[in-house]
């Protein structure tokens, strides 16, 4: 029966294309029936005249009967909704400047908003893949050193048994590390410890096989892993017989217990290959000092919020830092609870919500314009609606006019803005930084575009109903159109706010503009150009000991060194201006025969291991003593080079040459060499620290890890000498991983985000002064036009054009300035918002928002002078003679 | 119930179908008549609705239209069943026999039921 349905639908479906021949063909049936009847009537002994109207009061009407038939033969709704859009269309055409404006103006609102909230729906709104994610911490210590929440092996017992905020809590290792799977198909892998008790935690469970036992988990219990889902996949190619199966990790057996869901990601943000017990001792532990640092994680019981489980925890933590934590450092150590999401998602939030939030202004914008372009023309076209009216017209059917109309609009728009949003979000993610987590995986959203589509309609077909709910009014019909004051009113308004909306992107643009230029203008205190870094991971298993791993360096060095074009090559643990650096505490050095500095820990000291060719390597002058040097290396005594800041506090206003200083209570006295210029240490838009360089000297115990990175110096380009590095290397051991970038990429990589949230920002402003002015524009042509008379009038009475200009200009003008105050105060009040993501900015810099208002005051400016030019070209006569 | 009968709609695609499966091949004109015999004069059919509820099972692949010459010689368009129409003239037919059956249990007098 559906079959027979859906056929009589494609027939009637066709039946909106035929017509005429079936029209006639219905026409002859017809007549044909009238005429048997007719003949009937006859026989029975009517006269033909009055048989012929029998027949037809008969079958009801000729054209009854015809208008039946046709309504059965298509589909009358959609043939008037295919009439109305034919009329739509038609004028469309007729009027290209403003369906292409509406048309820009959605797709511009749909495409941005769509392509914007698909990158931030994971940031900020989209749940983590864990079951109750709501209610995952993270919970542990804090430090000047380390700001991400850690936990250490003695606290963690101690938690474990006494806290109450929480149902559950368990840790993973700190950090992935490297690990070789030695088998006749070896793969270096990332390795990851984790409690028995982490993988319940999350509610995750295993997509093929088990979770850790308590039992494995204990030092010496049977060795055990989890593999990754992808490991599965393509190393062992989904062997269902993967489990028990016993593989070698790093020269010693594990038995595969289990494979990880596909795309399982630690609550680091880390995507693990190999999960292993950590299997720690709990007796040792909870005796050590301060015992083995892991990341801890913790499930809230239902109801309790952060806020509570901290308080609740706050006893237990002040008690174990008490016992735990050495005294003089113990004022450093602070309890630290965040939500999951705060923890992955780190400091991009407030990037996600501006960026979201100036998406939403330029949606406004957006709407307000085609709001303000389809209420002028349904203005305009107020007569031919009252016409249209007076023909007979119905209310309903004008109204589903205009909707027809609205929906067109929105239609084209949503094309086009979906095929933006998708060319948006590629550039989003050709510029965005590393480090914004879940970015790389979006795609796009079509929800956001199916409401942002819809909202789009809202708009258009709101205000375009507005006059034709009004109709049919009888003054419509009158000579003149009727200027409704409240409808100017409207349209004011509403360009005002585009205005308004507009100063306020335009300003936040500025300020982010000039911080971005801000942080790549400073000098970084050291040369990055022509500077190569090469980090050349070394396997742990045949690189055992300190010795071999030296060895190996010192060949690389030597080797590189005799390259031609080489001016310098250096090792050293980090490298300036960002990224990781080992981190030491002020309160922690002590300058020999001095009394240790006094309360607080005197924030962080970076501290960098490196052989004497590393101020050579980055240019970095020593203004004060020498430098390393290579003699100095094979010497037993440890020497340091300050670095000027740091010369200032531990010895102002003395000569610190051959001064001693130590780290700690019990370190060796570092005898002090010289003195370097200060280095951008701290990454690009923090204060710089103090630091100090000790030298790594030719022992074992200086090259341990962490793994040294290697810095080159050449007078050829980075390009060239790359190739080289790796062959001289490779010439060693020709298995070792070789990772080079130069440090000009690794410094401007420092600055992708505060480039990336400029951009937007920037193209967001630029979309909105776009799109306001062209609503600007409409409203003043649309004016001009509608005062065409008055304005022939006032110049047949003697007004120059120049008068004429200022009347119609001033219009625009005021506008302008209305909405430009409005904005710059929305502007200075929501800088707030901002103000984290400035660098060396004040962001109230009356210069910036000087340069915001008077951008836009041009561009307005311009877009209210072009109708107020043709205004005071008028023809007074033809003005006159106009309608 | 005196005088005539509007035919209702549903009822008038039964009458169309049945018609055809005893006349075979008919013009609208004829079918209207017989439909009207048939009833023994009580349906007083407006004939212009004949023609939408043709279309309607013709679209629905019950009978099919072809132009033929009438009795006397005149051009009309004539229908019959088709396959399916045939089926589902006995389907339909079944169909409402069951309902009248059924609804003659609640029409019949009281003492009986």
């Amino acid at each position: 029966m559906m079959t027979r349905k859906l056929r009589a639908f494609g027939l009637r479906l066709r039946g909106l294309f035929g017509g005429a021949r079936e029209d006639s063909d219905f026409n002859d049936e017809l007549a044909a029936h009238i005429e048997m009847h007719t003949e009937d009537g006859i026989r029975a002994g009517l006269t033909r005249e009055e048989a012929r109207r029998q027949a037809l009061i008969r079958l009801g009407g000729m054209e009854q009967t015809r208008q039946a038939y046709r309504e059965r033969r298509s589909l009358p709704w959609l043939e008037n909704l295919l009439r109305d859009a034919r009329y739509a269309l038609r004028g469309f055409r007729r009027n290209p400047v403003f369906t292409i404006t509406v048309i820009a103006t959605l797709a511009l609102g749909i495409g941005a908003t769509t392509a914007v909230f698909s990158v931030v729906d994971r940031i900020l709104f989209r749940s983590l893949p864990y079951a109750h994610d709501d209610r995952i911490v993270s919970v542990g210590l804090v430090q000047s050193l380390e700001k991400q929440e850690f936990m250490l092996g003695g606290f963690f017992y101690e938690w474990r048994d006494n806290q109450r905020p929480f149902e559950a809590i368990a840790s993973q290792g700190t950090m992935l590390h490297a690990c070789d799977l030695v088998e006749t198909n070896p793969a270096q892998l990332n390795c990851i410890h984790a409690q028995a008790g982490f993988l319940p935690l999350l509610g995750i469970s295993p997509a093929l096989g088990r979770n850790f036992l308590p039992e494995e988990d204990r030092p010496n219990g049977p060795r055990v892993a989890l593999i990754s889902y992808g490991l599965w996949q393509d190393h062992y190619n989904r062997d269902p017989g993967i489990l028990n199966r016993m593989i070698d990790l790093d020269g010693s057996p594990a038995r595969v217990i289990g494979v990880l869901p596909r795309g399982f990601e630690l609550p680091t943000l880390q995507a693990p290959d190999v999960m292993l017990p950590m299997a720690l001792n709990e007796g040792l532990e909870r005796k050590a000092l301060p015992g083995t640092p892991m990341r801890a994680f913790a499930r809230l019981r239902t109801g309790v919020s952060i806020a509570q489980g901290k308080a609740e925890l706050e006893p237990l933590f002040t008690h174990t830092r008490d016992t735990l934590i050495p005294a003089e450092i113990r004022k450093d150590f602070h309890l630290g609870i965040r939500s999951l999401r705060d923890r992955e998602t780190q400091d991009v939030r407030l990037t996600a919500w501006i960026l979201l939030a100036s998406v939403m202004a330029v949606l406004l914008i957006a709407c307000a314009n085609v709001a303000g372009l389809m209420m002028a023309r349904a203005e305009a076209r107020e007569r031919e609606l009252a016409v249209r009216s007076a023909l007979g017209a119905s209310r309903g059917r004008l109204i589903r006019q205009t909707l027809t109309e609205a929906a067109l609009l929105s239609f084209a728009g949503a094309v086009v803005g979906l095929i933006l949003a998708e060319g948006l979000l590629r550039v989003f993610l050709a510029l965005a930084p590393t480090g914004i987590p879940f970015l790389g995986r979006s795609g796009l959203d079509f929800r956001i575009a199916l409401f942002t589509i819809l909202l789009s309609l809202v708009c258009g077909a709101l205000f375009g109903l507005l006059p034709a709910l009004q109709m049919p009014r009888a003054v419509a019909l009158a000579a003149r159109p009727i200027h409704s004051r409240q409808r100017t009113l409207l349209r004011r308004s509403l360009v005002v706010g585009q205005i308004a909306i507009t100063m306020v992107l335009l300003s936040g643009a500025a300020l982010l503009l000039k911080s971005l230029q801000n942080i790549e203008q400073q000098t970084l205190g050291m040369q990055t150009q022509g500077v190569l870094t090469a980090r050349i991971a070394l396997p742990g298993f045949r690189y055992d000991t300190g010795q071999k791993k030296m060895a190996f360096y010192l060949l690389a060095e030597a080797a590189l060194k005799r390259l031609p074009g080489i001016r310098a090559v250096s090792f050293t643990d980090s490298v300036p201006p960002g990224g990781w650096n080992s981190g030491r505490r002020y309160s922690d050095l002590a300058a020999q025969g001095k009394p240790q500095s006094a309360q607080g820990t005197g924030g962080s000291v970076v501290s960098r291991v490196v052989t004497p060719d590393y101020f050579r390597a980055l240019n970095i002058p020593i203004v004060q003593g020498r430098n390393f040097t290579e003699e100095d290396r094979t010497s037993s005594e440890h020497l340091v080079v300050l670095s000027r800041l740091l010369t200032s506090r531990l010895f102002p206003g003395e000569d610190p040459i051959g001064k001693r200083m130590r780290t700690g209570h019990d370190g060796p006295w570092n005898t002090v060499v010289g003195v370097a210029e200060n280095v951008k240490n701290n990454g690009l838009t923090e204060q710089d620290e103090p630091e100090f360089y000790s030298l790594r000297r030719s022992a074992a115990e200086d090259w341990g890890p962490p793994a040294p990175v290697m810095i080159v110096d050449a007078a050829l380009p980075p390009k060239a000498v790359a190739p080289w590095v790796r062959s001289q290397i490779a010439g060693i051991d020709p298995t070792v991983p070789v990772k080079m970038e130069t440090l000009s990429q690794s410094v401007s990589k420092l600055a992708d985000r505060p480039r990336f949230q400029t951009a937007l920002l920037g193209f967001f402003a630029f979309c909105g002064l776009l799109m306001a002015v062209i609503g600007l524009y409409a409203v003043m042509a649309f004016g001009a036009a509608q005062r065409t008379q008055e304005i022939g009038l006032r110049m047949a009475l003697g007004a120059t054009r120049l008068q004429i200009l200022r009347l119609i200009a001033g219009e625009g003008v005021r506008l302008i300035v209305l909405g430009g105050v409005l904005g710059l105060g929305a502007a200075l009040a929501s800088v707030q918002l901002l103000k984290s993501l400035l660098y060396n900015v004040e962001p109230h810099d009356p210069f910036l928002y000087a340069a915001a208002m008077l951008l836009l005051a041009l561009v307005a400016l311009a877009a209210t002078l072009i109708p107020a030019r043709s205004a005071m070209r008028t023809d007074p006569l033809a003005a006159l003679r106009w309608e | 119930m005196g005088g005539k009968t509007d035919v209702w709609q549903g009822t008038l695609a039964l009458m169309v179908l049945r018609t055809l499966e005893t006349l075979g091949a008919m013009h609208g004109y004829g079918l209207a008549r017989r439909i009207e015999q048939t009833s023994g004069d009580l349906l007083e059919l407006n004939y212009g609705t004949l023609y939408p509820a043709l279309l309607k099972l013709e679209q629905e692949g019950f009978i099919r239209s072809h132009w033929g010459v009438s009795d006397n010689n005149r051009r009309a368009k004539y229908y019959e069943l088709t396959k399916g129409g045939q089926r589902q003239a006995k389907k339909a037919a079944a169909e409402w026999e069951q309902t009248t059956a059924i609804l003659a249990r609640f029409l019949a007098p009281a003492e009986e039921a």
